[in-house]
């Protein structure tokens, strides 16, 4: 009970700060565009000859699902990760330099408590924020493009093809999918949750979470890396594309998942023992 | 009510406190005082776990920081300097986030204390509104709020203007009176030190150099402003009472001597008394001395 109040509060405080919400507002917009993008006629042409190269009729999965899934395929690695590096990077290290810090340590409070309160917040925004863009997207391709339709799902870097005429079952792909979205993302934010931790500036944690990330975004993608891609976090945090797959394989979803959730456990049990053992001078 | 024991703590090689102890009676104000980097934050960072101690330790009501901060941190209240509140929420928000690591927020015990500080009509603003006298009223909200036993004061009355001072001062008195709290009042306003402390330590490096009662400055030290004509018998009296002259105009007895002695030895040998005034030596002069004088050692 106590806890959900202090998580109450650590919520009020993230989504009290105009920070928190650039990343909704961003994310507005660019579904805005992809949107108006894909009622271009060119566009629509690319997508027909795709569909129909593989013996799929545009008129089902030319649909508001098959848009949601490209928006949140094409934006929540590039555009998202900004946002979760930014607002988890800050929220042990800004409140540090602002001086917060000192105000909560004068609590009966642990270091350990107050991290499980932080991190359960930060975890709290990443969800909201991987649903927030399924739904708005969703809901404005719904708006253009109208609700029914299947879902057409290609992801040739993961090697994921499937197609989904029926509404439900897209559906209900579609939302798995953004549960796993939710954890991936959570790697992210768990880096930068342990950065924020350690003696440095917001600014620096959010920077260099933003830098391993992509270093390691770039090296997947080398060819000599091929053989060793599964090393790579995140090609372990594109697994949720294996959701989409027509026949869900268990075993290569729980090797994934169990993967990044290891590491979310390490980065922040380092965060934890970082913070614990360091000294905040008045 | 409140102990440190041998207190130590270096930073990068660098000692920051060397074997510093210190206990502060219940009901008791203790003044901490001492140049910037004496250890004086350091200390107040010990007692609330903030800093880990080298060696030593602090205790809260008999409740160890270091063995159980948590549970000793339950009877301790805090005010900063420039206390860091969530600007962007209101004062009322930021009460209820403090409150949830003190053990709850109880809205009846939140409104008492904002009148009692005087912030009820501006509680609900945001706190980037506030000026600093609001500020620090805010601060001893929140300090007030878990009912502390124990009082911790970091330059609480840095910035404020004299009403704020004396208000503030007014108000820490009160609450020693009314529910016996324990005060550590840490400042560099030697003059507020003294009306409101029972007893002070002064740091300097780390270390404590003076620790004594505020009341009993004047009683080791009596000095006397004179006025004797002629001068000449006057040494060889001074030195039978066991005193001496100090100064041009000014001489030390011994702390058992009475004045009135003098004077009637004075008169007796034909030298006429125009003037024997007690200085009056303050805590700033006590703390000069400590210091030029550790300085000039």
């Amino acid at each position: 009970m106590l806890f959900l109040q202090q998580l109450r509060g650590e919520l009020r405080k993230l989504f009290a700060r105009p920070r928190s919400w650039m990343g909704y507002g961003a994310f507005f917009l660019m579904e805005a565009l992809i949107l108006f993008v894909y009622k271009l006629d060119g566009s629509q042409r690319h997508m027909r000859g795709l569909m129909e190269r593989n013996g799929l009729e545009f008129g089902t999965y030319y649909s508001s699902l098959t848009i949601t899934f490209t928006i949140m395929l094409v934006s929540m690695f590039l555009l998202g990760s900004i946002y979760f590096a930014l607002v988890a990077g800050d929220i042990v290290a800004k409140e540090n330099e602002d001086g917060n810090l000192r105000m909560v340590f004068a609590r009966p409070v642990s270091r350990l408590r107050l991290l499980l309160v932080k991190y359960a917040a930060v975890s709290l925004y990443t969800f909201s924020f991987v649903f927030f863009v399924g739904i708005s997207g969703y809901l404005m391709a719904v708006l253009a493009l109208g609700r029914d339709g299947g879902l057409f799902v290609m992801e040739p870097r993961m090697k994921v093809f499937a197609a989904y005429p029926d509404w439900w079952d897209g559906a209900w792909r579609l939302l798995l999918a953004a549960a796993g979205i939710g954890v991936s993302m959570l790697t992210l934010s768990s880096l930068a949750f342990m950065f924020s931790c350690l003696k440095i500036k917001p600014a620096a944690a959010t920077i260099i979470t933003l830098t391993i990330l992509f270093v390691d975004m770039i090296l997947q993608g080398f060819p000599f890396f091929k053989p060793y891609e599964s090393y790579f976090v995140t090609w372990r945090m594109s697994a949720w594309v294996f959701f989409m797959e027509p026949h869900l394989s268990w075993p290569k979803l729980v090797e994934a998942y169990a993967f990044l959730i290891g590491l979310d456990v390490s980065l922040f049990t380092l965060g934890w023992a970082a913070f614990q053992t360091r000294d905040f001078k008045t | 009510m409140l102990e440190a024991r041998g207190l130590c703590k270096s930073f990068g090689g660098k000692p920051a406190l060397d074997d510093f102890s210190f206990k502060v009676e219940r009901g008791e104000i203790y003044g901490l005082l001492g140049h910037n980097g004496a250890g004086k934050s350091t200390t107040l960072g010990i007692i609330l776990g903030m800093v880990m101690p080298d060696a030593g330790d602090v205790t809260i009501g008999g409740v160890s920081v270091r063995k159980d901060r948590s549970l000793a941190l339950r009877k301790a209240g805090a005010i900063f300097e420039a206390p860091a509140f969530y600007d962007y929420l209101s004062g009322w928000h930021n009460l209820r986030i403090l409150m949830g690591y003190s053990g709850g927020f109880d809205a009846a015990a939140a409104r008492v204390i904002v009148e009692r500080v005087g912030l009820t009509k501006r509680i609900h603003s945001k706190v980037r509104t506030y000026s600093h006298g609001m500020r620090q009223r805010l601060a001893l909200a929140q300090a007030l709020l878990p009912e502390p036993a124990v009082l911790l004061l970091d330059e609480p009355t840095d910035g404020l203007d004299p009403e704020g001072i004396k208000w503030f001062r007014e108000f820490i008195l009160q609450l020693r009176d009314e529910r016996g709290m324990t005060v550590l009042f840490n400042s560099h306003l030697l003059g507020e030190v003294e009306l409101m402390c029972d007893r002070v330590a002064i740091l300097r490096d780390g270390k404590r150099v003076y620790e004594g009662a505020v009341g009993g400055l004047h009683d080791d030290a009596p000095l006397f402003d004179v006025d004797f004509e002629p001068w000449d018998g006057v040494p060889a009296l001074l030195h039978a009472m066991g005193g001496e002259r100090v100064a041009p105009g000014r001489i030390r007895l011994p702390p058992a001597a009475d004045p009135a002695l003098l004077v009637a030895a004075l008169v007796g040998a034909g030298i006429r008394v125009r003037a024997l005034a007690p200085v009056r030596r303050s805590l700033e002069d006590l703390y000069m001395e400590i210091h030029h004088g550790a300085a000039a050692n």
